[in-house]
């Protein structure tokens, strides 16, 4: 397959990130300017998320020629590795949005750096980058790929202030891990590839969907995979990694550990077992005990938790639980049997698009006023929650912030969150996976405790304690608009979710 | 289950048991020396100099690396040459991308003061900021 | 008529406007307060001119569906008709009067205060008023509840006016209480209702009552018994008497308005419009005869040793209301209603008197510190004077004779001489506890300097339910004829006659026993009093049979025990398992988190070997 301007232009929005990469780096070599650096890289990764946009209604018009048989969007495939559909697209959109968020939290935060503050800027681009190559890929090659560029670059960043131990060991723990899962998601490739001799979802969809039974050499490279993927969502068992590297990390680049690679890796693993569908009880109870395993556990480890960002962590691990009931409910496929998609099918998309749109939102939200009052130059990240006791007597806006953050993680009404939550126990509902649907409104019951108990202790007040503020232009800064329009975003969605709905419906893979 | 992948069970079975074999039959057969000689480590005959922990300076990694990166990443330029003619202009625009990024990853090294021997402290005047 | 809306309307506005803008000067709330009032009455006088001109046909308003989920379906409907006209009139006439007063008097009662308590006052009243109205005008059991909950709360708002008296404040809540438990059965009462007519409303109960409902039958008489509760309960019968004379503490228009005038009536009311199902159960009817003609002589006797000068109203008011009930429970509605109606004029009267005997004497309640007022204040000894004349009956010129000797006239004439006979001695105690009050503070040595009350706001309303009090009110008729059955009685005129001077008597010779022992020293009642015997039965009295200290017994200190068993909360502590059991896991896990990276990585692959032995054995 050659080349033509109609594949580059579909791979715009790569493009422009990897640009903004080379240009973030000479601009960096050439002046050292964290102002300067900074603002390249938002006006970056913006052209990228305005051509993310072209790219959807210019494709709208004019169908690629190859395949030319969807009614929504224009797929087009560049090389058998990248595809560029509908939910590429708004994947890419996500990340991007996630992105940029955290690029301004960071622009907050490194002020508190004195020296090497452009190089972050340049990790992120790179793993923003890998992450939305991994949104696009049809292809073991390009999962892997991506996966690896936004993981290398997410090591550096986790250990960005090395100057703080527990930076330097969230990321070197982190790195070590990871490399286990790779290993495994290599081998369960590796199986697959021994088994069918392709490395395509599509093609390696068409031999499993003719299989009587499921060899077992497949459904081990599959389950390899899911663990291997399972990791980096921090799925019980594999989760252990996640609280150390979460508190560790910056909070910006822990904002960007629970939004973006969550985001890429989830809908990398939803589109590979939609093309690529095991239609095999086992692999689909395995994964259900380990959604429910998740839920269960996430949120009881945080139960006692004093500190926000390992909070957070845990509470990121129940989230990904409840989100994995959305792959068991692809046990039956996406299709009706004539190649359309099914009701499940639908379903399950608008499931996983709208979770983690609310997700990321709220996530954004929750470490952006983590980010806002934490500042590295007082040592210590800013995270147990006594420092963000009475945080409402001094800020009140971050406080009135953070408690609506914390309602929409706990998913209650009028928060984008119980949108999210809802789909999810609709999902189940639908696929009669009634423990399942059980196990999440257990799980999001022991939630609440610690979600409000975060919200009590940000109206206490308590005489003498250490008095940890944000700036007190937190507001002008470009880390507190953004969390504000988080917290609206927020609202809005929760009041009124049909914009989202609708572009989430817009947003469907190749082929449906 | 097993009785289908016969085969591969046999295969981890043997090498294990070939395993047991060569360290059991080894520590069974063979004689043995006790002494305090015995734990010092071979060097062809030569008694060891200090101990086997020296710091070596940051320096040697970076340099390695660098010389794994832009060695592995010249590899690609080979598919290239022995192509050249057949991917014609398209392949030399990719390539020039390609070469173009190596050259600013240089550039970017060599102004981090990656390229430099010496630690920043001990050259007279610091020409380059790194870190 | 279809200005219905409006009566109720005025009140709401004025109670929301005085609660949103609580810093406005005292007269722009004054003038809020009474003006929403005034405004109420004419509107009422409107109503009675086009019920009349429109030859008393009953009118139905329906503002809006209230609720309306699959069959059930309840209406916000007014119904305006004889009997609710009539308590518009006693509501909107009598409660424009008090809230006039109230604006003189609150005023002298706070000189003292900050904040926006008057506002609030105004508030309450006004609030009180438009829920009192809902309740007298709905036209379904549940919009009537409505109202009925309306003005219970206003009425505990009101009684804890004064809240930082601690006292008070435990007044207030009793009062809530005790009526809470008569609301309890009237909710029940509904719920029979619905259960056996599939609707609450009102009309349609009535009618189908006798079809519905078996006269005599267990379900019938339990259902009336019920309501029965609900009013006993709000109108400060027996057994649920007890917080009416703690109800004093509120400001004394509140006692006139809501404790005399209108919402103790409410049971009373209640009754008299449901009155289909009590006539289906004899037994009930019955006791509500009983209830009124025991609590009327257990009030009357209380009152003989009270010594606050509210207290004593607050007695009277519950046998006044006992008269009522033997009148409902001898089937003389439009008796009793017409004893409401002139009731709600003397006892308004008396009550608005005393507060300004009250502030004349700078807040002194005590009626044996008083004395020798009438030199003083002439206009309140004139008002205590016709009031209590009129709650005495006096005959002829009083209002309240002719009201009361209809009900003892018809309660003998029906045939119930015991009931009879209670009622005329109750009027005998009546004649005495009310002259020994008007005595004891008008008369004999002054104990106190006491200065005239001036102004307007203060006059007028005294003057004008004083002419209503006479026999001038015994004029107005109120118009229940297509509303509630007349009793026959085929008693001749001369017995009649004979009945009816026969109450004159023994409510002059109250008076005359009364002038006897309690004008000049009143040696012989300080002896008595000081006497061991004397003494005893005088704190038995002074503490109303001491039925406080029975329920106290009875109820409350069961109920703190059953409450204090309570508190090492067994059900919580099997709830709180789960809790305990989340954290337990919650520890178990943490400590698995303990920052090694090796455990980590141990997990992961134990993990994996688990996932992968369940794909390949499972």
């Amino acid at each position: 397959m050659n080349l033509t301007l109609t594949h580059l232009f579909a791979i715009l929005p790569l493009i422009i990130v990897g640009i903004t990469v080379v240009v973030v780096m000479l601009s960096a070599a050439w002046r050292r300017h964290h102002f300067l650096n900074a603002t390249l890289t938002v006006i970056g990764l913006n052209l990228a998320l305005a051509s993310v946009v072209w790219v959807y209604f210019a494709g709208q018009g004019a169908v690629a020629p190859d395949l030319a048989s969807s009614a929504v969007g224009f797929p087009t495939l560049v090389t058998p590795l990248v595809m560029i559909d509908g939910y590429a697209l708004f994947y890419m959109a996500l990340i991007l949005v996630a992105a940029l968020a955290c690029s301004t939290l960071a622009n907050a935060y490194l002020e508190g750096l004195d020296e090497h503050r452009e190089e972050f800027y340049l990790l992120l681009l790179s793993s923003t980058m890998g992450a939305m190559l991994l949104v696009s890929s049809i292809h073991m090659v390009s999962l892997f790929l991506g996966l690896e560029l936004m993981s290398v670059a997410l090591y550096g960043m986790a250990a960005y202030t090395f100057k703080r131990r527990v930076s330097l060991e969230s990321g070197i723990k982190y790195m070590v891990l990871s490399a286990v899962a790779s290993s495994f998601l290599l081998f369960g490739m590796a199986l697959l590839y021994a088994a069918y001799g392709t490395l395509e979802f599509a093609s390696l969809g068409l031999r499993l969907v003719f299989e009587d039974s499921v060899g077992i050499w497949t459904l081990i490279g599959v389950g390899m995979m899911v663990i291997g993927l399972g990791f980096k969502l921090s799925i019980v068992p594999f989760h252990m990694w996640t609280p150390d590297v979460y508190e560790g990390a910056p909070a910006p680049v822990s904002a960007f550990l629970a939004t973006v690679s969550k985001v890429a890796v989830f809908a990398v693993l939803v589109r590979f077992m939609i093309m690529s569908p095991t239609f095999d009880t086992k692999l689909h109870t395995v994964i259900a005990v380990l959604a429910a395993l998740s839920m269960i556990v996430g949120n009881l480890l945080a139960l006692g938790q004093t500190n926000l960002k390992r909070l957070l962590g845990y509470s990121s691990i129940a989230h990904l639980g409840y989100l994995l009931s959305a792959v068991v409910a692809l046990r039956a496929g996406v299709t009706d049997g004539g190649g359309e998609l099914s009701f499940t099918g639908q379903l399950v998309l608008e499931t996983t698009g709208i979770y983690l749109a609310t997700y990321v939102l709220t996530t954004l939200g929750a470490f952006g006023v983590v980010t806002l009052v934490s500042s590295p130059s007082r040592g210590q990240d800013v995270a147990q929650l006594h420092h963000f006791r009475g945080l409402f007597w001094r800020r009140p806006y971050l406080a009135v912030i953070l408690t609506f953050m914390m309602l929409s993680l706990a998913g209650i009404p009028m928060t984008a969150g119980f949108i999210g939550k809802f789909y999810v126990l609709a999902l189940n509902m639908n696929e009669e996976l009634w423990w399942l649907a059980g196990t999440v409104v257990l799980g999001s019951a022991i939630g609440l405790y610690y979600y409000l108990r975060v919200m009590v202790s940000l109206y206490l007040a308590e005489p003498g304690e250490i008095q940890r503020d944000a700036a007190h232009d937190w507001g002008q800064r470009s880390g507190g608009v953004m969390v504000l329009i988080a917290a609206l975003l927020t609202l809005l969605f929760g009041i009124y979710p049909q914009p989202l709905i609708d572009l989430v419906q817009a947003a469907s893979p190749v082929g449906y | 289950m097993i009785a289908q992948y016969w085969a591969v069970t046999i295969f981890v079975l043997a090498t294990l048991a070939l395993l047991v074999f060569m360290i059991g039959a080894a520590s069974v057969l063979g004689g043995r020396a006790w002494g305090h000689e015995k734990n010092t480590p071979f060097e062809s005959g030569i008694l060891g100099a200090g101990s086997a922990h020296i710091r070596f300076s940051a320096k040697f990694y970076l340099v390695a690396m660098l010389f794994v990166i832009f060695d592995i990443e010249a590899l690609y330029l080979f598919a290239w040459a022995v192509s050249v003619r057949e991917v014609g202009w398209e392949g030399l625009i990719g390539a020039a991308v390609f070469i173009f990024i190596l050259l600013a990853g240089l550039v970017y090294d060599a102004r981090m003061g990656a390229l430099d021997w010496a630690p920043k402290q001990r050259r007279a005047s610091g020409r380059h900021e790194s870190f | 008529m279809n200005l219905l809306f409006l009566v109720t309307l005025f009140p709401l506005l004025g109670a929301v406007l005085l609660a949103c803008f609580r810093r406005m000067p005292v007269n722009l709330a004054a003038i809020i307060g009474v003006g929403s009032m005034g405004l109420a009455a004419l509107t009422t006088a409107w109503l009675g001119l086009a019920f009349f001109a429109a030859d008393q046909t009953p009118y139905v308003q329906h503002l809006w569906n209230w609720v309306a989920v699959g069959d059930f379906r309840l209406g916000f409907d007014y119904r305006l008709d004889g009997l609710s006209l009539t308590m518009l009139g006693v509501i909107t006439g009598v409660g424009f009067l008090i809230h006039l007063f109230a604006s003189w008097y609150m005023r002298e009662d706070l000189k003292d205060q900050t904040g926006y308590l008057y506002t609030r006052f105004f508030c309450y009243m006004n609030l009180f008023v438009f829920s009192m109205l809902v309740l007298v005008l709905g036209d379904n059991l549940m919009l009537m509840f409505l109202g009925w909950e309306g003005v219970g709360l206003c009425s505990y708002l009101l009684i804890g006016y004064y809240y930082r008296g601690e006292a008070n404040a435990w007044a207030a809540f009793k009062a809530f209480i005790i009526t809470r438990v008569g609301d309890v059965f009237l909710a029940i009462g509904m719920f029979l209702i619905w259960v056996q007519f599939g609707t609450l409303d009102i009309q349609t109960i009535l009618i189908e009552a006798p079809s519905v409902l078996a006269e005599g039958a267990l379900l019938t008489e339990v259902t009336a018994l019920m309501l029965l509760g609900g009013a006993v309960g709000k109108s400060a019968q027996l057994p649920l008497q007890t917080w009416l004379a703690d109800a004093m503490a509120g400001p004394t228009p509140v006692s006139a308005l809501i404790h005399a005038a209108t919402m103790v009536t409410a049971g009373v009311y209640l009754i008299a419009r449901t009155h289909v199902l009590f006539e289906l159960a004899p037994f009930t009817l019955e006791l509500v005869g009983v209830i009124g003609m025991v609590t009327l002589l257990v009030a009357g006797f209380s009152a003989l040793a009270q010594t606050d000068i509210k207290r004593v109203l607050a007695y009277s008011t519950m046998s006044q209301i006992g008269y009522m009930f033997l009148a409902l429970g001898v089937q003389a509605y439009d008796a009793a209603i017409f004893h409401l109606m002139i009731h709600a004029f003397f006892k308004a009267l008396l009550f608005l008197a005393s507060g300004s005997v009250i502030i004349a004497c700078h807040h002194e309640q005590n009626i044996f510190k008083m004395g020798g007022l009438a030199k003083q204040i002439p206009l309140a000894y004139a008002c205590f004077l016709v009031g209590g004349a009129a709650l005495a009956a006096l005959p002829i010129v009083t209002a309240g004779f002719y009201s009361k000797d209809e009900i003892l006239w018809l309660s003998f004439a029906s045939g119930h001489t015991v009931l009879w006979l209670g009622a005329l001695f109750g009027a005998f105690m009546t004649s005495v506890y009310t002259f020994r009050m008007i005595f004891v503070v008008f008369h004999g040595k002054a104990n106190l300097h006491a200065h005239a009350p001036q102004g307007i706001a203060h006059h007028l309303p005294l003057v004008v339910l004083m002419v209503l009090s006479t026999f001038v009110g015994a004029l107005i008729t109120p118009p229940l004829a297509g509303v509630l059955p007349e009793l026959e009685i085929d008693a001749g005129h001369a017995t009649q006659i004979a009945v009816e001077v026969l109450a004159a008597i023994v409510a002059i010779v109250g008076v005359g026993i009364a002038a006897g022992l309690f004008l000049g020293r009143r040696r012989l009642m300080t002896s008595l009093v000081e006497s061991e015997q004397g003494g005893r039965v005088w704190r038995f009295l002074h503490s109303a049979f001491g039925f406080d200290t029975l329920y106290d017994r009875l109820f409350v200190k069961p109920y703190l025990l059953v409450a204090r068993l309570h508190r090492v909360d067994w059900i919580d502590a099997l709830i709180n398992l789960f809790p305990g059991l989340a954290k337990l896991a919650n520890y178990g896990l943490s400590a698995s988190q303990n920052g090694q990276m090796r455990g980590y990585a141990a997990t992961f692959v134990l993990g994996a070997t688990i996932v992968v032995a369940a794909l390949v054995l499972g």
